[in-house]
């Protein structure tokens, strides 16, 4: 332990959460830049085995976890009462690409952000997880090009400007219609849902469904893609909360998308069923034709961006605040579902 | 490029057949629009995975599209009020560009502008097609009889079909006999030797062109005129195609189809009101 408190040296402060304190740092056995998410110590009931019970359920699964796109936890190490977690440094994340108007995703970039985040998840669903909070942000992007899905299970957001209205928002904007109509079991669909959102986020570079209230957040469900009925949805009625929307014919997606091809498409047809069961796994999704078709999807290296970060980099200022948060910052949340 | 995302029946047609129009549009453009009365939906003529729609989808400046690579499309030329020109084009860098194709839009309607091949291809078809149907009409004015020889009778058979022609023909052939003039076998020689000078080895038109005339003259008098006159038809109806070619673009740029049916009649027509009665019909010479 004495040797792990020396081994990462602190560069930078990141963020600060309900349940954590994320910090740049470089590992001097390794020299890699990491980001070191310290866990906060909590209440005595939160603490009372040992260690707060959400980030123990965060450590013991993602220690489990190894996949190019997933975050990798690459340590732990505790001093005194606190737990510290180290994770992979990511330079950025989706949503300041997204946001980034000096950038153009071009139809390979799409195609690289959602074969890297459908291998990601599609590891996490053959693991029995569920990610439960996948939106832009977190989907982490390092320098490389490569996208690893962090913020496993909860993640409420602090520091950056834009999480300010994000972290009210954001979640209820990638919410599955079975979610929002109070679903209590449901399964993979709900990840699925996500996906559709960001690939349609990545197109259109807004978000798809921003809705402001979980019934406004219904309404443009339906308004985009059509209200579902007993018919298109079995046991719709008998969901929770349940309630009669006014009936929208749904718009086709080729024109929301108008300038994408007819395989994608179809794939956010698949992402997008309002249906759960309708919905593709990651599996289905990865076989479907847009992956093996032209265009072949950009190389890391080639991805954008943000200009703020190259303009750091350039400048070799190591202070890259956002994404680490984001790795780390939502230690304690337990959106894990566990099978 | 996209099979699929047209319909079957559609993308099976020539584009160069096609054009369109948005009638909504045509009374408001202006080169401030153009760009995006051409990016309609239900242009045929519009790759809506290009480069234009992409950055339009994704709600940025039209200034990225000299960053991007891939298809792209531009206004090439205004010359207000009724012609826009619009070329697709493929960008490999800020720099360089491939041209695909170039659209024009004409009071409103949209065309695609034929590459140079399929401009000869069609014209010379077209060209082709006219000389042909000009000596199958010629061919089924002529008559032969053993004795009179080889003539030409446009009265009896204005009303029939080609093929009661042809059958008509084979009778009057065979029916008649009466013996041939002196004329008449004079002239089956020059007509048979003549068909041997006109279509022998493949020569150069032009060459041929100067050639018979003058053998022709040789032949007799009466002849040179017959001979001198369908020698004269041949440059005409040339003449008449290239002039066509010319005004194609003008008249119907849009399909090759309508303007060689537009201009079919004129060499036909020249044809038929020849005067002259002793053309020799070469397809006819030609099974001989």
């Amino acid at each position: 332990m004495e040797s792990k408190l020396t081994r990462y040296e602190k560069i930078d402060f990141l963020g600060e959460g309900q349940f954590a304190t994320v910090y740049k740092a470089r590992d001097t056995v390794t020299d890699k830049i990491v980001a070191v998410k310290k866990i906060k110590i909590g209440s005595r009931e939160e603490a009372q085995d040992g260690i707060n019970r959400t980030a123990l359920r965060e450590i013991k699964l993602l220690h489990e976890l190894q996949h190019e796109n997933v975050i990798g936890l690459l340590d732990v190490f505790g001093h005194k009462s606190n737990v510290s977690l180290v994770f992979d440094f990511m330079d950025t994340d989706l949503e300041i690409i997204i946001k980034d108007p000096k950038i153009v995703l071009t139809p390979a970039n799409i195609k690289a952000y959602m074969l890297m985040t459908l291998q990601g998840l599609e590891y996490l669903h053959l693991n029995w997880i569920l990610h439960r909070d996948l939106k832009p942000n977190n989907l982490l992007v390092n320098f490389q090009g490569v996208l690893k899905i962090g913020d496993f299970g909860l993640a409420k957001f602090f520091g950056s400007p834009n999480r300010i209205y994000t972290h009210q928002v954001v979640t209820r904007w990638y919410r599955s219609p079975e979610l929002l109509f109070g679903a209590r079991q449901y399964g993979t669909g709900v990840d699925i849902w996500a996906v559709g959102c960001i690939l349609a986020e990545l197109l259109l570079r807004v978000a798809f469904l921003p809705g402001e209230s979980d019934l406004d957040q219904l309404t443009k469900i339906f308004q985009a893609l059509g209200t579902p009925t007993e018919e298109t949805w079995p046991g719709l009625k008998s969901l929770p909360d349940y309630m009669q929307f006014k009936v929208f014919p749904g718009t086709p997606l080729q024109h929301i998308f108008t300038a994408a091809p007819d395989d994608l498409i179809q794939l956010a047809e698949k992402l997008l069923a309002i249906y759960p069961l309708n919905r593709c796994s990651c599996t289905e999704a990865l076989n479907m034709p847009y992956f093996s078709n032209k265009p072949a999807p950009t190389v890391g290296s080639k991805l954008p961006m943000p200009t703020s970060l190259v303009q750091k980099v350039q400048e070799e200022k190591p202070s890259l605040k956002r994404k680490l948060l984001e790795s780390m910052e939502g230690a304690t949340l337990p959106k894990k579902l566990l099978f | 490029m996209l099979p699929g995302r047209l319909g079957v029946p559609l993308s099976q047609e020539n584009k160069l057949w096609l054009s369109w129009h948005d009638s909504t549009w045509i009374p408001i453009l202006n080169p401030t629009n153009i760009m995006d009365y051409f990016s309609q939906k239900s242009n045929i003529f519009y790759d809506r995975t290009c480069n234009n729609e992409n950055v339009r989808m994704q709600r940025l400046g039209l200034d990225q599209l000299t960053n991007m690579t891939g298809i792209e499309y531009i206004l090439l030329h205004v010359a207000e009020p009724i012609l826009y020109v619009i070329r697709k084009q493929h960008r490999h860098s800020p720099t360089e560009v491939t041209p695909l194709a170039d659209y024009y839009i004409i009071a409103g309607v949209v065309y695609q502008a034929p590459d140079l091949a399929n401009v000869f291809n069609s014209r010379i078809l077209s060209a082709v097609t006219h000389l042909q149907s000009a000596f199958e009409e010629a061919s089924s004015y002529s008559r032969y009889h053993p004795n009179k020889g080889y003539s030409w009778d446009f009265s009896a058979n204005k009303a029939l079909s080609d093929k009661s022609k042809a059958a008509s023909k084979k009778d009057a052939s065979s029916n008649k006999e009466e013996p041939g003039s002196l004329f008449q076998r004079q002239r089956v020689d020059m007509l048979l030797g003549e068909l041997l000078r006109k279509f022998p080895p493949p020569m150069p038109p032009q060459f041929q062109q100067q050639q018979q005339p003058q053998q022709a003259g040789a032949a007799g008098a009466q002849n040179q005129t017959g001979t001198s006159n369908q020698v004269k038809t041949e440059p005409q109806s040339q003449d008449q195609q290239n002039s066509t070619i010319k005004q194609e673009p003008i008249d119907n740029p849009s399909s090759n189809n309508p303007a060689p049916a537009e201009t079919s009649p004129a060499p036909v027509m020249d044809i038929k009101t020849e005067p002259s009665e002793m053309k020799p019909p070469p397809e006819k010479k030609m099974k001989i």
